[in-house]
């Protein structure tokens, strides 16, 4: 046993961080590589450019299962339904399920809802990966079967607009949408899904305040951020879902799937 | 200790790397003393969230290091040119207000969302400028990801712009004892009479 | 001081004020917000009682000051049929469209509590027009399914309020159906009337047609182009028809809360069959009277009031009227009571008008033919005679020979008639003026020449008249008619 002094506790802190990269995925996960990509973000970064650049990564092909968060709360059973903090989840946590670490009627194959961010984050974490930005999501959903970018294709708005009408279905199964041209499937049509970065939204509750008055005691740098292409009702309405979240919020049809640096 | 562990490692890491890390895991709590027991910790307190961090002392320090002690906490980062100032002395006019007996009682702790750039010694430079007291202020760092996690608890939304500088709310909390979110507040100009008021009582013996 | 002189001088002192002050010419003014806030909330804190179209909440009766009011409204994500056999996804307060409609007085204060089911899929918030306040409350309403928010507003400002949702995209939240109004009392309350209803109406947009049956999704280029599949009264075809019209009695006075949710198009208001007595123009302060119809702006409202007089079935409707027949923008307001037939008689007179032209010249063309064939039967005279008759001599005379009693003589069983059939003949031809007796009563009148019609004609008429109502038998042929027109004289001015 080492006597390990204080002032290296951050080094095997950082240690043990970067040993967890190396360690395999949960079996079964299908990550695609995505290349990185300059492209113009309905949420830009900058007042003067529209454009964001994204290095290469990971993307988990259909977003977590049932089956997948079960086996992740059976190893971690502090994050089972009872056990886990309230700090973490909200009454909604996993209701769907059986019991806390139990299916019951829920679909195995369906994509797992009824969980927060923090949960969301933490299965993540276990795999060795972590939840993708904003911009990686926006990014890989902005494809469809053929082309990288199809937000100006009316058949692609059209086809998110008709799941968010939709009522009342009950989720199907993951991997059942046609891939898109990274292989990434179930963006659209699914589920909502967590992003790492969901609380830097920077919109308001009044979604009709578009950046006409930045307040700068409340946003610090460049004030809120404007929301481009306004037409793009598609992803407005994806961006203004995630704005009324709070990290340990859960819903019916929220869910996640995981992302992985790439050197 | 085992908490901290599994919610980082998969249950199918090889034993050996296991057995070490844990080894290491058992010695950094004991360097770090008696913070880190989440177990025994409310279940909607802020300290359920167990994070290493390093003040700008360069000294490590855990997200619970007040715990016992009402604490005002906030996020910031260094190179913050208008907005932050403006938060120390916010939180600096909430200390003045209080009686001098309350305000030996208060406790102080602003983490940066910037932790590649506030070294310690940057941290330690910011105290300075402000004249804070350190007695009982603490301004630290936390990893990246826990920065992340310590702001979606405690509703601050961030995010970092390409030329370094960062978009961000700004939000002060007073945690309880206990951790407990009491208040938040998000005014810097005028002093929220409200919050005012909880911190009075709440630093009150 | 004498009595005249006080009385005197409390005139002139009247007089006077009223002649300085430039605001006498009309009425005070309310004031606005500035002085909208009447105090502390008073009593214990009510619970709004929210009420689905077309109903009202009753009027808070017995409160003459400002109250504590908590109002729980909980948005719900329903599929719902928009005209039968159509289903469409609508978003709703409470769960209609429009939404609840709440009723509170200017000065209360409202701990208005938004809730969004867990089942919806999207965020939603709400912006009452009748809030002073960032958003109309928007900003701090935002909820995420399966959660609940807060905020607390004072009405300031009495009138009649829209309130919709306001999350991004704002148009598509408002052309699913989320909407409603919002009635802040002046202090001392409206007036009592003896029945109160609430409709909006708003513009909806699918990608199917008009009435194109199964599940119908919402098409935004649609309603970016302004170009609305149906327009509604409360959010269905429906809605106010049938089993489910607004329903009253004669002699009531009515008020009708209307609101317009939009999205996008002005409605020009009308009930037909009605006048409104007092129309509150935009769910303002001030009224004005006597209005046919009544612009109501997107996001706008107004009050409507009228007295029932009439029995019968009164259309509200958006005059701009191709939505009312074709897009479904049609409500009913069905009236039971005694007649007045003073106020409205009903059909008094129900008789053909040809124009300048026979209602159908079939049995015409018919007994023509015959004629270039051959003689026409009696059968084919009768009935084309009868065609001639209706229209011609049938002003006078009546459809039923009856004629008119002491001025046109009677055909049916008229003993003149049948007695002497060449003087029939002549007097088609060449009129009749001065006394005659028919069926023992006398007449003395003018019957002008007809000589415009052909022999043939004539013989049909005739033959149909002397077969028709009673009158046993009788055939003319165009040959005595011809011979009949050769021999007599046509009066000055008749045709030949």
């Amino acid at each position: 046993m080492h006597a390990v002094m204080p002032a290296k506790a951050g080094i095997h802190v950082l240690a043990l961080a970067l040993s967890l990269a190396a360690l395999p995925a949960a079996a079964g996960t299908d990550y695609r590589r995505i290349e990185g990509a300059t492209f113009q973000s309905v949420l830009p970064e900058a007042l003067d450019s529209k454009n964001v650049t994204i290095g290469r990564y990971q993307l988990a092909s259909t977003p977590v299962t049932n089956a997948e968060f079960l086996a992740f709360v059976r190893a971690h059973p502090q994050w089972q339904r009872g056990r886990a903090a309230k700090l973490f989840v909200d009454e909604g946590y996993l209701r769907h399920w059986g019991g806390p670490a139990g299916l019951g009627s829920a679909v195995p194959q369906a994509p797992v809802v009824q969980v927060s961010w923090f949960a969301a984050d933490a299965y993540c974490a276990a795999q060795g990966a972590r939840l993708p930005t904003w911009h990686e999501w926006e990014w890989v959903a902005a494809a469809d079967e053929r082309v990288t970018d199809a937000r100006q294709d009316p058949v692609w708005r059209q086809r998110i607009l008709g799941w968010y009408a939709e009522t009342g279905t009950a989720l199907p199964r993951v991997g059942r949408g046609p891939a898109n041209v990274h292989g990434v499937q179930d963006l659209h049509g699914l589920v909502w899904e967590w992003v790492e970065d969901f609380g830097a939204m920077m919109v308001s509750g009044d979604n009709r305040e578009q950046g006409s008055d930045p307040d700068l005691m409340k946003f610090c740098g460049a004030g809120a951020m404007t929301m481009e292409q306004k037409e793009n009702y598609a992803v407005m309405m994806r961006i203004a879902m995630l704005s009324s979240l709070k990290a340990a919020y859960t819903t019916a049809n929220l869910g996640f799937r995981c992302a992985k640096d790439l050197p | 200790m085992n908490r901290l562990l599994s919610a980082v490692m998969p249950a199918k890491a090889c034993p050996e790397r296991r057995r070490r890390a844990g080894i290491q895991g058992l010695a950094l709590a004991l360097a770090l003393g008696a913070g880190v027991a989440p177990a025994t910790v409310p279940d909607d307190s802020l300290y359920q969230l167990a994070m290493p961090l390093t003040d700008q002392a360069g000294k490590p320090a855990a997200l619970d290091l007040a715990r016992g002690s009402p604490v005002l906490v906030t996020m910031f980062y260094g190179s913050c040119p208008h907005v932050c100032p403006m938060l120390v002395s916010t939180m600096q006019r909430f200390e003045r207000e209080l009686p001098e007996a309350s305000r030996g009682r208060l406790r102080v702790l602003m983490v940066s969302l910037d932790p590649e750039r506030d070294t310690p010694a940057k941290l330690a430079e910011v105290a300075a400028r402000h004249g804070v007291d350190l007695r009982r202020w603490t301004l630290a760092r936390a990893g990246p990801k826990d920065a992340r996690r310590l702001a979606a608890a405690l509703n601050i939304q961030y995010r970092q712009l390409p030329d370094g500088e960062f978009n961000h709310s700004t939000v002060i909390t007073l945690l309880d004892a206990q951790g407990r979110i009491q208040k938040q507040t998000s005014s810097l100009l005028r002093l929220d009479p409200e919050f005012a008021a909880v911190l009075k009582a709440a630093t009150r013996r | 001081m004498s009595r005249a002189v006080i009385v005197g001088s409390f005139f002139a002192v009247v007089s006077l004020v009223t002649a300085c002050d430039p605001r006498s010419e009309s009425a005070a003014d309310t004031g606005g917000s500035a002085k909208g806030d009447i105090g502390a909330p008073q009593g214990e804190p009510i619970k709004a009682v929210l009420t689905s179209p077309p109903l009202v909440p009753p009027p808070p009766v017995n409160r003459k000051h400002p109250a504590k009011v908590i109002v729980e409204l909980e948005v719900r994500e329903l599929d719902l049929e928009i005209s039968e056999g159509v289903k469409y996804t609508f978003w709703t307060f409470g769960g209609t469209v429009p939404g609840s409609f709440i009723r509170i007085r200017q000065g209360d204060t409202v701990e208005f509590h938004l809730k969004n089911h867990p089942d919806s899929k999207m965020p939603h918030n709400i912006d009452l027009h009748g809030v002073t306040g960032p958003g109309g409350g928007a900003a701090s309403s935002f909820t995420a399914p399966g959660h609940e928010s807060q905020f607390t507003f004072k009405a300031l400002n009495q009138g009649l309020y829209i309130y919709h949702c306001a999350t991004a995209p704002v148009g598509m939240h408002v052309a699913n159906g989320m909407y409603g109004l919002i009635l802040v009392e002046p202090p001392e309350g409206l007036s009592k009337v003896d029945r109160e209803f609430y409709v909006v109406q708003g513009d909806f947009y699918t990608v199917g047609k008009y009435r194109e049956k199964g599940y119908q999704p919402f098409d935004m280029q649609k309603a970016i182009d302004e170009n609305p599949t149906y327009v509604l009264f409360n959010g269905a075809e429906s809605a106010l028809v049938g089993e489910k019209a607004l329903k009253a009695n004669v002699g009531e006075t009515v008020r009708m809360y209307v609101g317009n949710g939009g999205p996008n198009l002005v409605s020009s208001f009308h009930v037909i069959g009605e006048i409104f007595d007092k129309l509150w123009f935009e769910g303002g302060t001030r009224f004005q009277e006597n209005v046919q119809t009544t612009l109501i702006p997107a996001g706008g409202a107004a009050i409507t009031e009228f007295k029932l007089e009439v029995p019968g079935t009164y259309v509200l409707v958006d005059h701009s009227i191709f939505r009312a027949f074709n897009k479904g923008a049609l409500a009913l307001l069905k009236v039971e009571g005694p007649e007045n037939k003073a106020i409205y008689s009903g059909k008094e007179v129900d008789s053909t008008y040809l124009g300048d032209k026979a209602v159908s010249q079939a049995p015409v063309a018919a007994a023509a033919a015959a004629a270039v064939n051959g003689a026409p039967t009696q059968e084919q005279q009768v009935a084309a005679g009868g065609v001639l008759y209706n229209g011609t001599c049938s002003v006078c005379h009546q459809n039923n020979g009856e004629g008119l009693a002491n001025v046109f003589p009677p055909l049916a069983g008229s003993d003149y008639l049948m007695k002497d059939k060449e003087r029939a003949i002549g007097i088609v031809l060449n009129g009749l003026t001065g006394k005659v007796t028919v069926n023992g009563k006398p007449y003395d009148s003018v019957m002008p020449p007809m000589s415009q019609l052909t022999n043939d004609e004539i013989a049909n008429i005739l033959t149909y008249s002397m077969n028709s109502w009673g009158n046993q038998d009788g055939a003319v042929t165009p040959g005595e008619v011809a011979k009949v027109r050769a021999l007599t004289k046509r009066p000055e001015g008749a045709a030949h």
